[in-house]
């Protein structure tokens, strides 16, 4: 019999997905199967705050390019 | 399919069968869903050559498509599980067939369409009265929710009731405590910027799903609606023979604007033009907007007033408090004067408008429906070319992609199958009914976005 488990299926960039299992390597508290470098089957609960962390871990590496123009 | 059809057929899915079977056993009800589904189904199964009758049973030549397996769902026909001795037979369920049945012969006496009010009616209600009044209880609603985000945006005039502002904030469209940006939440900017029609659905369904605390049968008001959506605009009905549920809930609809009830004669209702386009199809939607705009010829709320130049520059010509509300939701407003507003569509503009959870789409159908006309007849002028400029358009969209890091689905992954053979029947079977998301052959594992279907499959397989 095969096993289901319920779960939200996340499919992003590599270098998204590495930051993901960054984010999770520390509490394991995200991911429940690491599917491929494009897919991983997270917590259904933990979607919205896993987007958070990973809001936040791009803030630190990015700066966003300013407006061109002005009013 | 229109956002509203998707939505209320999500929450039609969700009810279990014995739902179902009370639902059709209103005549009105049955023919509702069958006209609101008519046109993103396949017409073979209605037309085809065997079914000379509604419920005779006809043999499926193919694997069932996802077309079919939504009928089931919404228990309009029974699938019988395949087995090796019998085709699968496809039949319509004998509840729904009789319904339909009495629905398109008009016999019976089920009174399921509205029983028509003998009374002589009120001189003064008539088409224009009802487009105002639907019209004017709506915007109280949709400026209660704007106006729960920006203070000073408040209106000194009437609201909404409180019945309607605490539905409002169970469903999460506003909310009281004022955390991450004030009351309005991420499902109530997605609520403005839907037509008017899909709204009236949205409230409705958060509506049926508080029925419960409000006393009421979930069934009872669904039928009911679907009741309001056959009755004909304009037209007196009586009250005298309606349910005591259902003059607890049409007190609700008065509310909502979708039913009016002249003062004079508390006996009598009158459904509006938001009542009697909830069941028809997306063509229908426009002509709400179109009703509404024949009655308010000179109302420049409902007409296009938008201009945007590829500079991003936004000009919008308005008075309406509701429209800039909506517009500063994703626009960066500078100045306003007597007749407009103008501002600059922004990178951040955007991006606030993304974290509350607006899509792009969402921003760029909003701003095409409501382009001003000399936007559509530039666009003429070029031969039928975009309305919007394409570099804007373009834009708002690579904005939102930036923002879109990952694509999420929520699911469930079937995995450690025990043989090749049934992990290949079993993915192909759910690509065939249309919930396959992901599948990795080497690692026999697949992800599916709705699981019922498939473990009765898996479990009919067990059986064999």
């Amino acid at each position: 019999m095969p096993r289901a488990i319920r779960g939200v299926l996340v499919e992003c960039d590599p270098s998204i997905k590495s930051i993901i299992v960054k984010i999770d390597s520390e509490e394991h508290a995200f991911i429940v199967e690491d599917l491929d470098d494009q897919t991983l089957v997270i917590k259904e609960n933990m979607l919205a705050v896993l987007k958070m962390r990973l809001d936040e871990a791009l803030k630190e590496t990015q700066q966003p390019p300013s407006d061109s123009g002005s009013d | 399919m229109s956002v509203s059809s998707l939505a209320s057929f999500e929450y039609l899915e969700g009810l279990p069968g014995t739902t179902f079977r009370r639902l059709y056993l209103q005549p009105s009800t049955a023919l509702a869903i069958f006209r609101r589904m008519l046109p993103h189904l396949d017409l073979e199964l209605w037309v085809h050559p065997n079914s000379k009758s509604f419920d005779h049973a006809l043999t499926l030549p193919r694997q069932p498509t996802e077309a079919l397996s939504l009928l089931s769902r919404l228990h309009i026909v029974h699938i019988t599980a395949r087995t090796r001795d019998e085709p699968q037979v496809v039949s319509l369920t004998k509840a729904f067939g009789s319904s339909l049945r009495l629905a398109l012969t008009g016999g019976g006496d089920h009174q399921s369409f509205g029983v028509p009010s003998n009374d002589s009616t009120t001189a003064d209600v008539d088409l224009n009265f009802l487009d105002d009044y639907a019209q004017m209880q709506w915007e109280g609603i949709l400026h209660f929710v704007v106006s729960s985000a920006g203070e000073g945006m408040r209106q000194g005039g009437q609201g909404p009731t409180a019945a309607v502002k605490q539905l409002l904030e169970s469903g999460h469209l506003v909310t009281r405590a004022r955390h991450s940006g004030g009351g309005i939440t991420q499902a109530g900017f997605s609520f403005l910027l839907q037509e008017a029609n899909a709204q009236v659905w949205t409230l409705l369904l958060l509506w049926i799903k508080n029925a419960k605390e409000m006393e009421m049968d979930s069934v009872d008001v669904l039928s009911f609606l679907f009741m309001l959506g056959s009755l004909e605009l304009g037209r007196a009905y009586s009250t005298t023979t309606l349910t005591a549920s259902q003059k607890q809930m049409i007190t609700y609809l008065v509310d909502f604007g979708l039913v009016y009830i002249p003062p004079s004669t508390k006996n009598q209702f009158f459904p509006t033009r938001l009542a009697t386009t909830l069941t028809s199809d997306a063509t229908a939607l426009r002509s709400v907007a179109a009703g509404f705009n024949a009655a308010h010829t000179n109302a420049s709320a409902m007409k296009g007033f938008i201009i945007i130049e590829t500079n991003y520059r936004l000009y919008a010509y308005t008075t309406s408090p509701l429209q800039i509300a909506v517009l500063s939701l994703f626009t960066k407003l500078t100045t306003r004067y007597p007749n407009m507003v103008s501002g600059r569509i922004t990178r951040e503009s955007i991006y606030r408008a993304i974290s509350h959870g607006i899509t792009s789409d969402q921003v760029i159908s909003y701003l095409s429906t409501h382009a001003h006309p000399q936007l559509l007849k530039a666009s003429a002028a070029h031969g039928g070319g975009p309305v919007l400029p394409p570099t804007v358009v373009d834009q708002i969209r690579l904005w939102q992609i930036e923002n879109e890091r990952m694509k999420a689905t929520s699911g469930f992954l079937f995995l450690e199958f025990e043989s090749q053979k049934e992990y290949d029947a079993c993915a192909k079977y759910a690509d065939e009914i249309g919930v396959l998301v992901w599948r990795s052959d080497p690692k026999r594992m697949f992800f599916v976005s709705r699981v019922e279907q498939l473990r009765d499959y898996i479990k009919s397989r067990k059986i064999k």
